[in-house]
Formats: C-alpha cells, sequence, structure tokens
C-alpha cells in the first residue's frame, strides 16, 4: 500500500471513530439522564415535584398530553379537566402530576397532591381557591384509569395517527424522536399501561366511584397480583373518600387510615407513595421527605378568612362539643387529645358502611409485611386488620365534605341528622361551597358547565347509615345542632 | 523446569494478575454463594420456635427473591381464594415479614425454608371480627400443606417461571447489585426450577386422582418419610394424619411402652423431633453439631411447654358431674397405663389406612438412614402397625378435628354414634364452637376459609372410636364440659 493510501484509511478510521464517539455521547447525553422538574418551594414541590413514580410507570409526557385529542369522545368532557384534574395558570400539567426526564424523553405520572389537593369556591362567582392538602373531591380516579386504559387499546393509538399530533403539539420532531423514540414509546406505555392496570382490574368489578373516592386497599392488593375474580364478593367494596393529610406531625401513633390499620405516618405515606407509582426500588427518599416535612405542619385554611363566625353561637356550640364529641374527636381543631381519639370503634358500635372495613383483610395486612424487606428499616411492621373505624381529629373539618369514610353524606348537617333523614341522594363534585350546612353543594346536578356524579346511598359500599343516636349528636336540638355546626367552623 | 526468574516480565505480571484475579473471585464467589451467615437468634423462646432456622435453608432452601414473587407471578396457581402465602393457611404474625414457621438466611444469599413451628402452632377466633390467637405448639389445623408443595412444583414447571418473568417482578420491590442480579439471572432461578421440578418425581403421589386431598391440617407423614427419607418406590398406600399438637412432650415415658406418632411408630420426643427435623432439612445436616443442639433445645423446650388452657367460660358444676363419667367411660384408655401405648385395631376401629403406609422393614431402613448420618436415636420402632396410640388429652379442646385423620370435626360429633358424625364438612376455618367442642365447619365462612372433607373418600373414614356414644344427653354434656379442662 502507499503512503497516500495509507493516509486516506487513517483519516477514514479516525472520522469513523469521532463519528462513533459522538453519536455515542449524543446517546448518552439524551438516554442517561434521570432528572426530575423540580421546585424550591415546598408545596409547589408537593403540587408537582417528582416522587419517583414515573421511573416505572411515567408516561411519555407528550403521549399524556395528546391522549385527549386522541380519544376526545371517551372523556367526559373537555380534556383531563372534565376528569376533575385541575390546571394552574402558567402550568402545562395538571396539579398531581410531575415531570422527570429519564430514558430520553420527559415522563410524566401522579403524586400525592393529584388525591389531596382541590379548590373551594367560596360564593357562585368566586374565583375556585387552589387549596393543597384537603381531599381531592373533584377527581374521578376510577374516571382517569378506565379513559387511559380505553385510549391506549383504542385502534386510534397507533403511531402513524399519534406521533403527527405530538409533532404539531410539541412544534415539531427530531427525525430519533419521530422514527424511534415516540413509536417505541407507544407500545412501551400500551404494555405498561396493561400491566398496571391488569394489576388493578378489580376497578371492572365495582361501580363507579365518583369523584373524591378510590378504593385504597382493594388497590394495594394489586401489589400482590391478588386474583380479584375469585375473592369474596364482600371484599371488592372498599371505595372511600380521599383523606386531607394536614397536621401530621399531631397524629403520629394514632391509628391511620379510615379503619385505623396502621398507626406510624411515615409507613403509612410509603403505603401511599405505592399510589404514586414510588415502589421501593425507584421512590426518591429526598423528595419524600420534603413533602413529609410540609404535611407535618401544615395546616387547613381559616374558615373565618373567608365567612363570618358567630362568636356567642359558637361558644355555646363548644360546650356541647366537649361533651358529645371531644372525646372521639379531640378538643378542639388544633388539640387533638381525647380519650378514644385516633382509636378505632368497633363496627357494631359506630355502624356505618362495611364495606371499606371488609375491604381490608388480614390476609393483606399479613402480605404488607414482606414490603420495603429490602430495606429492613422500612419494611413495614405496623399495618394490623382492624374490626371497625377509626375516630379522626377534624383539623379543618369544613373542607372534608362529603362526610363519613365513604363520603355518604353530604353536609356536617346531615351527618347530624339521623340517617333515615340524611339525603338518600345528591350530586359529588361540586366546588361550591355552603357555608351554612357546612360541606359542598349537593343538590345540583352541574357546576362549572360538567355534570356532577349522582351518589346513591343504596348502592353497595355507599350507606349512610351509622355515627347515629345520642351518642353522636343526631338527637340534639336544632338550636344545638346550629351551635355545634358554628363551633365547628373554628376547627 | 525453568526458573520463574527467567519468565518475561509480562508473563509474571499476567500470572500475578490472575492469581489476584482468581483470589477476589473465590471469596466473592464464597461470600455470594456458600458462606453460612448464621442464623437468626431470638431470646423469646416462642420466637426462636417460630421463626429460628433449623437450618434447612442449606438443602430445602428457596432463594429469598423468588420466593418473594412466586404468589405475584402465579397467583392463578394459588389453592384458594387468598392473597400470597396466606392463601395456604399458614399462621401469620401481622407485622412479621414471614410466616411462622418460615426462616430466613443467608448462605451466599438470602434463603427461605421451613421450621418445626410451620406445622405446630395453632390458631383460634372467638368470632369472626377477631384477630386470630396463636397457640406454640398446637396442631396447625388450617395449613394445606399438600397445595404448598404442589404450588412450588407447579410454579417451576410452568413457562412463566423463567428469568425475564421473575426478575421484572423482582425489580419492582429490590434493587439487587450487579452480583445478584447475574446470580439470579443466569444461576440461581434456572438451578431452583430445576431443583424444584425434580422434586415432582418424589412427590408423585400428591398428584394422584385416586387419592383425595390431604385438606387443611393433615399430612400424609409416613408416606412423606418413605418416598423422601428411605426413597421407596411409591406404592398404592395413603394415609394423611391430622397435624399433631407436640406441646407437654415429657408426658411420654417410652420406658412403660409409651410410644409417639398416631400408630406407635417412633419410640420418642427426641426420635420423633430428628425424624421431622430431617424431613425439613431434606438431606443429611450440613453442621450435624450445631443440629442436634438446636433439636436438644427443641426437646427441651417442648418437654416442658405446657398445654393451652380452655380460653371460654367453664360451667364449674357441669364439669365437675363430667369427671366420673370420664373415670366410668374413658379414663380406661386415656387416662391410665394404657394412655401411650398402642390399641389394637379391632378394639378401636377407626381408618386403617396410616397403618397401611408403614411398616417394619421401612423403620429399620429409615433408622439405618438416619444411623449412617452419624445420629444416635432411639428412632423408628421396628415392628408392624398394629393399631393407633390412645391419646393423651391435654389441651384436646384445641385438637380439633378429632381421630388420627381428623375425620370427627368436634368432640361432641366424637360422641355420637358413628353414622350419625358428619358425613362431610369444612376444614381450617379457626372460628371456635364452644358448644359442640370443635371448630366452625359448616357455613359459607367455613366453605371459604376450608377445604371440605369427605369421609366417605379414602383415608377419610369416621368410623370406630364408638366409647361413648351411648350416653345419656344430660351425661354427655357433663362429660364435653370436663374435656375443656383438661
Amino acid at each position: 500500500m502507499s503512503p497516500s493510501r495509507w493516509s486516506v484509511c487513517r483519516v477514514l478510521v479516525s472520522i469513523t471513530l469521532v463519528l462513533v464517539l459522538l453519536i455515542g455521547l449524543y446517546a448518552a447525553l439524551r438516554f442517561l439522564p434521570d432528572r426530575p422538574v423540580a421546585y424550591a418551594d415546598p408545596v409547589e414541590h408537593f403540587k408537582y415535584g417528582s416522587l419517583g413514580g414515573e421511573r416505572n410507570m411515567g408516561f411519555p409526557y407528550w403521549l399524556f398530553a395528546v391522549l385527549p385529542e386522541v380519544c376526545p369522545d371517551l372523556l367526559p368532557g373537555q380534556g383531563y379537566a372534565s376528569l376533575g384534574f385541575i390546571f394552574e395558570p402558567g402550568h402545562d400539567l395538571p396539579v398531581g402530576m410531575s415531570k422527570r426526564r429519564q430514558l430520553g424523553i420527559d415522563r410524566v405520572f401522579l403524586n400525592c397532591a393529584v388525591c389531596h389537593t382541590s379548590t373551594v369556591r367560596t360564593s357562585p362567582d368566586a374565583e375556585p381557591m387552589l387549596v393543597p392538602g384537603m381531599p381531592a373531591n373533584r377527581l374521578d380516579l376510577m374516571g382517569f384509569q378506565k379513559f387511559v386504559q380505553a385510549c391506549v387499546n383504542d385502534r386510534r393509538f397507533t403511531p402513524s395517527q399519534v406521533v403527527p399530533r405530538i409533532a404539531e403539539k410539541a412544534g415539531g420532531l427530531s427525525l430519533l424522536d419521530k422514527l424511534v423514540v415516540y413509536p417505541l414509546g407507544i407500545h412501551l406505555m400500551r404494555d405498561g399501561v396493561a400491566g398496571l392496570l391488569g394489576r388493578l382490574r378489580f376497578i371492572h368489578m365495582q361501580d363507579d366511584w365518583g369523584p373524591g373516592r378510590v378504593d385504597t386497599f382493594n388497590s394495594a392488593k394489586g401489589i400482590f397480583q391478588a386474583p380479584f375474580e375469585q375473592l369474596p364478593p364482600e371484599e371488592l367494596v372498599g371505595v372511600s373518600d380521599f383523606p386531607a393529610i394536614w397536621s401530621q406531625a399531631k397524629k403520629q401513633d394514632m391509628q391511620l387510615h379510615w379503619d385505623g390499620n396502621n398507626d406510624r405516618v411515615e409507613e403509612r405515606n410509603l403505603s401511599a407513595a405505592f399510589g404514586a407509582g414510588a415502589l421501593p426500588r425507584i421512590i426518591d427518599y429526598a423528595a419524600m421527605a420534603r413533602i413529609e416535612a410540609w404535611i407535618a405542619t401544615a395546616t387547613p385554611p381559616a374558615f373565618a378568612d373567608h365567612y363570618p363566625i358567630d362568636k356567642a353561637l359558637a361558644a355555646r356550640g363548644q360546650a356541647i362539643y366537649a361533651t358529645t364529641c371531644a372525646a372521639c374527636h379531640g378538643q378542639s381543631g388544633k388539640h387533638f387529645s381525647g380519650e378514644y381519639v385516633g382509636k378505632v370503634t368497633p363496627i357494631a358500635a359506630i355502624g356505618t358502611d362495611r364495606g371499606r372495613l371488609d375491604s381490608y383483610t388480614l390476609q393483606l395486612a399479613q402480605n404488607q409485611g414482606m414490603l420495603y424487606s429490602a430495606h429492613p428499616e422500612r419494611r413495614f411492621r405496623h399495618f394490623r386488620k382492624t374490626y371497625g373505624y377509626a375516630n379522626a381529629p377534624l383539623d379543618g373539618i369544613w373542607l372534608r365534605a362529603p362526610y363519613l369514610h365513604n363520603g355518604s353524606v353530604p353536609t356536617l348537617w346531615d351527618l347530624l341528622q339521623p340517617a333515615a333523614a340524611r339525603p338518600a341522594h345528591f350530586y359529588r363534585g361540586n366546588d361550591l361551597y355552603d357555608p351554612q350546612h357546612l360541606g359542598f353543594v349537593a343538590d345540583q346536578s352541574t357546576a362549572n358547565g360538567h355534570t356532577l356524579f349522582a351518589f346513591d346511598t343504596s348502592r353497595p359500599g355507599n350507606g349512610n347509615a351509622g355515627h347515629e343516636g345520642a351518642a353522636y349528636g343526631t338527637s340534639l336540638s336544632d338550636s344545638d345542632k346550629w351551635a355545634l355546626l358554628e363551633y365547628l367552623k373554628t376547627f | 523446569m525453568t526458573k520463574l526468574s527467567r519468565w518475561p516480565r509480562w508473563l509474571k505480571i499476567a500470572l500475578a494478575l490472575v492469581l489476584i484475579l482468581g483470589a477476589v473471585a473465590a471469596v466473592v464467589g464464597y461470600n455470594r454463594f456458600l458462606r453460612d451467615y448464621g442464623a437468626a437468634q431470638f431470646d423469646n423462646p416462642a420466637d426462636r420456635f417460630k421463626y429460628g432456622s433449623i437450618g434447612a435453608e442449606n438443602d430445602s432452601g428457596i432463594p429469598y427473591w423468588i420466593f418473594y414473587v412466586l404468589p405475584r407471578v402465579f397467583p392463578d396457581l394459588l389453592p384458594k381464594p387468598g392473597i400470597g402465602y396466606a392463601a395456604f393457611g399458614v399462621n401469620w404474625e401481622q407485622g412479621q415479614e414471614l410466616p411462622i414457621g418460615f426462616s430466613k438466611r443467608r448462605i451466599g444469599f438470602d434463603r427461605v425454608a421451613n421450621t418445626c413451628a410451620a406445622c405446630h402452632v395453632a390458631s383460634y377466633r372467638s368470632q369472626p371480627d377477631e384477630t386470630p390467637t396463636l397457640v406454640v405448639a398446637g396442631p396447625n389445623h388450617t395449613l394445606d400443606l399438600e397445595a404448598f408443595f404442589r404450588f412450588l412444583v407447579d410454579c417451576a414447571k410452568d413457562p412463566r417461571f423463567n428469568a425475564d418473568t421473575l426478575m421484572a417482578e423482582i425489580s419492582l420491590a429490590a434493587d439487587l447489585d450487579l452480583i445478584d442480579r447475574l446470580a439470579y439471572r443466569y444461576l440461581i432461578i434456572p438451578i431452583t426450577k430445576k431443583t424444584l421440578i425434580a422434586r415432582e418425581e418424589q412427590f408423585q403421589w400428591l398428584y394422584r386422582h385416586d387419592f383425595p386431598e390431604w385438606g387443611r391440617g393433615r399430612d400424609d407423614a409416613m408416606n412423606l418419610t418413605k418416598y423422601f427419607m428411605i426413597r421407596w418406590p411409591m406404592d398404592d398406600s395413603f394415609g394423611p394424619t391430622d397435624m399433631p399438637s407436640v406441646w407437654n412432650l415429657k408426658k411420654y415415658q417410652p420406658e412403660n411402652g409409651q410410644r409417639m406418632n398416631f400408630a406407635g411408630d417412633s419410640h420418642d420426643p427426641y426420635s420423633v423431633i430428628i425424624d421431622s427435623a430431617l424431613g425439613l432439612m431434606g438431606a443429611e445436616p450440613k453442621d450435624k453439631r450445631a443440629f442436634l443442639g438446636q433439636i436438644d433445645w427443641l426437646v427441651d423446650y417442648l418437654k416442658n411447654l405446657p398445654a393451652p388452657v380452655y380460653p371460654f367460660p367453664i360451667d364449674k358444676a357441669l364439669a365437675a358431674q363430667g369427671k366420673p363419667v370420664f373415670d366410668a367411660n374413658c379414663a380406661a384408655c386415656h387416662a391410665s397405663a394404657r394412655t401411650g401405648t398402642v390399641i389394637p385395631l379391632p378394639e378401636i376401629g377407626t381408618d386403617r389406612g396410616r397403618i397401611d403406609t408403614w411398616g417394619e422393614q421401612a423403620a429399620i431402613e429409615a433408622n439405618q438412614v438416619v444411623k449412617k448420618m452419624g445420629i444416635e436415636r432411639k428412632g423408628l420402632v421396628e415392628a408392624p402397625l398394629t393399631g393407633y396410640v390412645a391419646q393423651f388429652l391435654d389441651g384436646i379442646w384445641l385438637r380439633a378435628p378429632y381421630l388420627h385423620n381428623g375425620s370427627v370435626p368436634s368432640l361432641a360429633d366424637l360422641l355420637t354414634p358413628p353414622a350419625q358424625r358428619p358425613q362431610s364438612f369444612w376444614r381450617g376455618y379457626d372460628v371456635y364452637d364452644q358448644t359442640k367442642i370443635g371448630f366452625v365447619v359448616q357455613g359459607s365462612a367455613a366453605q371459604q376459609a376450608g377445604t371440605e372433607f369427605d369421609t366417605r373418600l379414602r383415608g377419610n373414614g369416621n368410623l370406630g372410636h364408638d366409647f361413648g356414644t351411648g350416653l345419656a344427653d344430660a351425661d354427655k354434656a357433663a362429660l364435653l364440659e370436663y374435656l375443656k379442662t383438661l
């Protein structure tokens, strides 16, 4: 070979090497980073920050974004907002969704705030006020699960139909994205959704939950791939209200969850994080710690900042509260001491619907002892089957409507009536507040142009009986009840 | 041979590197595959009994992460509606990582195996809405052991038992390091699959369609010994018996001719505990001294552990009336020199299936096997089996269902003439029936929790032991009340 040929050859080899290196570098920069969108403010972090759940189940951002356009007919209205997701100005994602750059794309998934943040309108014309930490009483989580499942399995969910929409929305896609990343993402998302919602397939054996509710512990059985078809039917009626999550530091050692099945805040939190896809292997402990620090001391907004309170009437109500309610529900909205606070009242005594109680089984509690076993210091040790419902402190109770664990009683006024006098049918999902009866307006079938969910207390799991009788205040005189209600406005 | 100093420098360096790498690989390999990190220690004897390793992890241990994901990958292979291993009716204290009778030990990697407590802790509840009370050394009447054996083999035979599927599920729960990931994928999962499938050969009789299920709370104990310890070919015998209670073992006095096991086939507590433990080990103990040390502890613990006292109210006056009835009708066998000795089958008349599963030659061979391991014990009785042992009745209230094969649900049923005893019922529900003295065996809850027991099937006969069945109702009531006090 002549020297000149040699040098040509060398140049070619060098160019090839450089090219390979460059491509490798690009691929590494593109596909290796694992970086959440971060927020300095703890409340912003709570609303939009990542817990790590995107790493497992995260939807590619653009697929999530175009899904409502691909399958508009599978939604009750316009976009995700029609499922009760809340969009704040200046945010492309709803409250309760976080974003993380991983595997070369932006991925999104739910976080804690999706179930624990909502809005309140203090009058028909008022702007909705966003309240972090309150139950997400507008969110139709089952509707969301069913929508995602139906759309990714729809014939329209194909690269040829979806990728052009993404290109249009994103203002153009690179060749790599167009030909490889998103077509692959579509297949992976279909697989991922099939896997996840296969584990949660019990939802197809249940009535519509309606907004503001979830079946927590049948979902938890999904972790164990429970054979739902074989489980006794009475286990499968476990739907209950999203809870408020304020003042957690004061709730340590109380029996937490509606049935009081765990008395450790941190274990309860890790358990709830499964719902946000944050599995033991991928959970972001630092991000979780920030949320835990915030909910330890977060407090509900004061009723008095939005409506007047009759102080004299409230003072009279305080005396009634002290004798009728305080032993189980604590001294006040800030002081939770009381003989039975945070303890379980047996089902025979409380008499409320037993669906949620029966959905949590001894077998599930036993299996939960295996969770986090790869991290012995975090392994779940405190889940216990109980036989009643826990007496919860009442901080921010005005925003925790509808009432009882299953959200079967629309207002506190209704809760003070004997069960037979409580509304048998009402509407859930309105954020317009009723400051007289304490609860959300429940007798209107629409709000903000959305059709609201008709709640039927005769359906399984929806019973509105119980928490009734002299010990529960339902036989007080009307004037005493109004006084008691006035006092509860101070919580 | 050339002198080392004449070797080229590069060769020396390469050789040194190979040696260093080899040494590192050996240390890592030893630590990650073979090294026994020891059993977890327990201060409390009850916890030691419930969770302490007896060393079975060595040969019959299942790698922890495989054990962890099996019920999640194969929920459809679980025997009963239920979640995870709870579906087998194991006793499982809430907040514990593993059910009672399951021990975890790191021998290179974490492994799970069984202990005596899997079959010898009982649970009961006074009503459905109640957390079960557990009684150490009581019979585990809820455990479906046969279904557990079969589940492991069925999983291994299933095409889903492959590294991709199992690793995907494991990765949801644990972040294994590189060595573990590679080890699981290329060694542990394939080897476990092979080992479990190999069990099928020995488990053949568990798959026979002409035999009924053991059902909850029973095992075909001597056939297990026959097919595992002495490796006899499968014969046509079938004799499942109740899991026995193992408390208060000091009551057995071998020197007075008392025998252990339902058919009197073993000499003394020491022998029975060794043989049962060897069954769990699946092979000769790796560390014989540690093994025998654990056996000594078990013997001492179980000899001195008292039977549980009846936890519900007793009508003392009525019980006092029952005492003479007992003395007149039961004491001759159950509180006399005959207690603990073999009653000839013609006299007792109960199902003979259990007797036919074992015999003199089997005992001789089994004793030889244990002796070859260098373990000295009095061992199995080298004589033909002729009947069943008249039981001591300590803690009899918790030992339902009754007779050696668990064919009679309650003491009240046992006092009814054989033809009138329940023909079929549900075993394995732990809510207690204080009237009949036994567990609740009928109704939807019992059906949901239990397995059906049909007394017309092979080995399940409920005839015989018709003693006291002709008593007047008042005498029976008094006798039942008295039996609660034992």
